[in-house]
């Protein structure tokens, strides 16, 4: 069997109506065979934070639509490969609808 | 401001709703826009970047004789005619044939638009038949982006992001719809005189399904609440050879596609966890070039006796060939997916080599994944529905297929997309809008309300988790009463109870708030297993996609007959209706499923 790893997302977070100003949550991801910074997004979203805000479709690279900031790197999430711990932000942090997710994406 | 209004926080008034965007949906509002109708889109994410036209191989078909005429090699010994006769022979007859007619009929016309659109083609080749050329390939995302620009360059108003709640109908006929804004929460009533449901399949009630994440059978799931007639809701394909593992590549059917393009459809494998080769056993003659139907039902057999890999899949091997035989392999691929074709798809340019190169030192996992709903709302020739004013296109729509889909769906769903588009601006004209029922409304609004409102019940992951089990074990690939009829008991315990006892906690935003929106897509999820399941138990006997364990005939003495379902003061009425037909009439007597299909080679007994 795979090796099974944990890594730390530290994610951006904002709800605009809710909070003052952004802050970081970060969370524990079990690593297991090769995972998309997506793939680590979902697992928060189903298993510690339902309400994480990002953008997922097609899952494969078709719809260009999950651009996201992962290290200070612009990428689209579930084409970016992750091994070690990341920091995720929206590409654009102002315009801000929740977390992730820009009114631009 | 009227009291239904006031219930909103927006109201759009317009004579045709199309909900869906893409190869049906965009393809019927250019058409309905072309007839001067005034025509709104609502589509779920945003036009080109959505759905499951994007994903899509692709190609194309239209019969030799008419491809020639639009300009390309085509085929002097295939004819309409004979296009028809295989639709109809591979669907096993139970197609409408008066749908296949007009199949064959608009597949040109459907082609010839999206070639004045600027839809880049890659070429013409022998796809879906060894005998007819009659594929026209080339990239889901250069279709939908020829969609895209065209339906953009003529101004035609949409709504993104946003999902259809319901259909509203006063009177028997379509008075609107109920539309939430996934960005910001907002409820949105539009008025209409029709509607045109182009939202695609219900992949997301299976956990392993290769479509894109908003396929949750919405027009399905409002069609059936609104007491429209489904058909055929037991032909559920599974595709083969789809990625098991690793999670980032889990679903990609790029190795399928591969499988099935000269040269490399020569060279693959499949193997079991002891390294057999196994389809020695099922098809000896046709091995891994079998149908995709025997292919499944193999590899899902060797999972079952414990000869499967340690995710559930089998494993395609490449370990036959040598290193450099692989590299050669590679940069064929290479040569013709980025040089000659020019393409730039992930999928292709980047993880095709990927595992390609992979399996010069391991084998790659894969297995069988929903992958494209036969049946549907159940219409006519004509697109239209069996309430008034209701048009459906595409794969939510049912009737086409009969048992099997070979031929191109991306060509269905252009050509239905263009008689919706044709017939809806008629009917349109001859009524008036009609009245909305209030009461109606109100229950609409308040039901999808009530998760948000509850601090305590089961969460829409929880639920998520729990419908993902049924499917995945007791309504996949092979059926079997016994384990149907415990799906249909655990189905029907959640619809009515877990059901109405969604809660929401994490947030009570309404804003982008991904719970509520898979707590509203859930309800369209479940009807759709749950007629699925209620459906497959019915049919006992085995007809191309479809394979009942303990029923492993096809039977045309008996079930050479679709299964429709209806909802009925509250209540599922179903009910038997011959297919439609035209020319080819019904065969008779009893087949082995594989003579049925026509690999009477292949044995699906081991063990």
């Amino acid at each position: 069997m795979e090796e099974k790893k944990i890594i730390k997302v530290k994610c951006f977070r904002f709800d605009p109506h809710k909070d003052e100003k952004p802050y970081y949550d970060t969370f524990e991801v079990p690593i297991s065979g090769k995972m998309s910074v997506q793939d680590c997004l979902v697992y928060i979203r189903e298993n510690e934070d339902p309400s994480l805000a990002f953008f997922i479709n097609c899952r494969l690279g078709f719809c260009k639509r999950c651009l996201i900031r992962v290290n200070g790197k612009s990428c689209f999430s579930c084409l970016t490969n992750v091994e070690e711990d990341i920091t995720v932000e929206p590409l654009i942090k102002d315009k801000i609808i929740r977390d992730l997710w820009s009114k631009n994406s | 401001m009227g009291e239904v209004e006031k219930f909103f926080d927006r109201i759009i008034s317009t004579d045709l709703l199309i909900v869906g965007s893409e190869g049906a949906g965009g393809h019927a509002a250019i058409e309905a826009h072309s007839h001067g109708t005034d025509v709104l889109i609502v589509t779920k994410g945003k036009i080109g970047q959505c759905g499951a036209s994007q994903m899509a191989g692709v190609d194309f078909n239209v019969d030799g004789k008419t491809a020639k005429i639009l300009g390309f090699d085509g085929d002097d010994r295939d004819s309409p005619e004979r296009f028809f006769e295989d639709l109809v022979r591979e669907g096993l007859y139970l197609n409408n044939q008066k749908m296949v007619e007009k199949y064959v009929e608009y597949a040109p016309k459907a082609m010839k638009d999206l070639m004045d659109w600027g839809m880049r083609i890659y070429g013409y080749d022998s796809v879906h038949t060894e005998e007819m050329a009659r594929g026209i390939t080339s990239a889901g995302t250069l279709w939908v982006a020829a969609i895209r620009k065209k339906v953009k360059e003529l101004k035609i108003p949409m709504l993104e992001d946003t999902m259809l709640i319901d259909l509203l109908v006063s009177d028997g006929r379509i008075a609107g719809a109920v539309a939430l804004s996934i960005k910001s929460g907002e409820t949105v009533l539009i008025k209409c005189k029709a509607i045109i449901l182009a939202t695609g399949g219900w992949h997301r009630a299976y956990s392993f399904n290769t479509g894109s994440y908003d396929l949750s059978g919405d027009g399905i799931g409002v069609a059936y609440r609104a007491g429209v007639e489904l058909i055929s809701m037991e032909m559920v394909q599974f595709c083969p050879i789809t990625m098991v593992w690793p999670p980032k590549d889990r679903g990609s059917i790029a190795l399928y596609v591969l499988s099935c393009i000269d040269p490399f459809d020569k060279y693959i494998q499949l193997v079991n966890n002891k390294g057999e080769r196994f389809m020695e056993e099922y098809d000896p003659i046709n091995l891994e070039k079998s149908t995709k139907e025997i292919v499944s039902i193999a590899s899902e057999l060797e999972v079952e006796n414990g000869r499967g890999g340690p995710h559930g899949g089998i494993f395609l091997s490449l370990k036959h060939l040598r290193t450099k035989f692989i590299d050669a392999i590679i940069r064929i691929a290479n040569n013709r997916i980025k040089n000659e074709l020019k393409d730039t798809r992930y999928e292709f340019i980047t993880l095709i080599p990927e595992l390609l190169e992979k399996c010069k030192t391991e084998d790659i996992e894969v297995g069988n994944a929903a992958h494209y709903m036969g049946g549907g709302i159940k219409v006519n020739e004509n697109t239209e529905t069996t309430i008034p004013g209701l048009f459906a296109a595409g794969e939510c729509s049912g009737g086409l297929w009969g048992a099997v889909r070979v031929a191109s769906a991306c060509t269905e769903v252009g050509v239905q997309g263009i008689i919706a588009g044709g017939v809806a601006p008629k009917y349109v004209k001859k009524v008036e809008q009609a009245e909305i029922n209030k009461n109606q409304v109100k229950e609409i609004l308040d039901r999808i309300n009530k998760p948000l409102m509850r601090d305590e019940g089961i969460t829409p992951n929880e639920l998520t988790k729990k419908i993902h089990e049924i499917s995945g074990q007791k309504v996949g690939l092979i059926k079997e009463g016994i384990l149907l009829k415990e799906a249909i008991g655990e189905l029907e315990k959640i619809i009515n109870n877990d059901l109405e006892n969604l809660c929401i906690t994490s947030t009570k935003s309404k804003e982008l708030n991904d719970e509520w929106i898979k707590a509203i897509e859930l309800r369209n999820i479940l009807t759709c297993l749950y007629l699925s399941a209620k459906s497959s138990l019915i049919r006992e006997e085995s007809r191309g996609e479809f394979y009942r364990r303990d029923y492993t005939n096809t039977d045309h003495d008996n079930w050479l007959k679709t299964i429709v379902m209806k909802q009925k003061n509250g209540e599922l009425d179903i009910k038997f209706e011959k297919p439609v037909v035209t020319k080819i009439s019904l065969p008779k007597g009893k087949l082995t499923y594989q003579e049925a299909i026509g690999v009477a080679t292949a044995s699906l007994k081991r063990e």
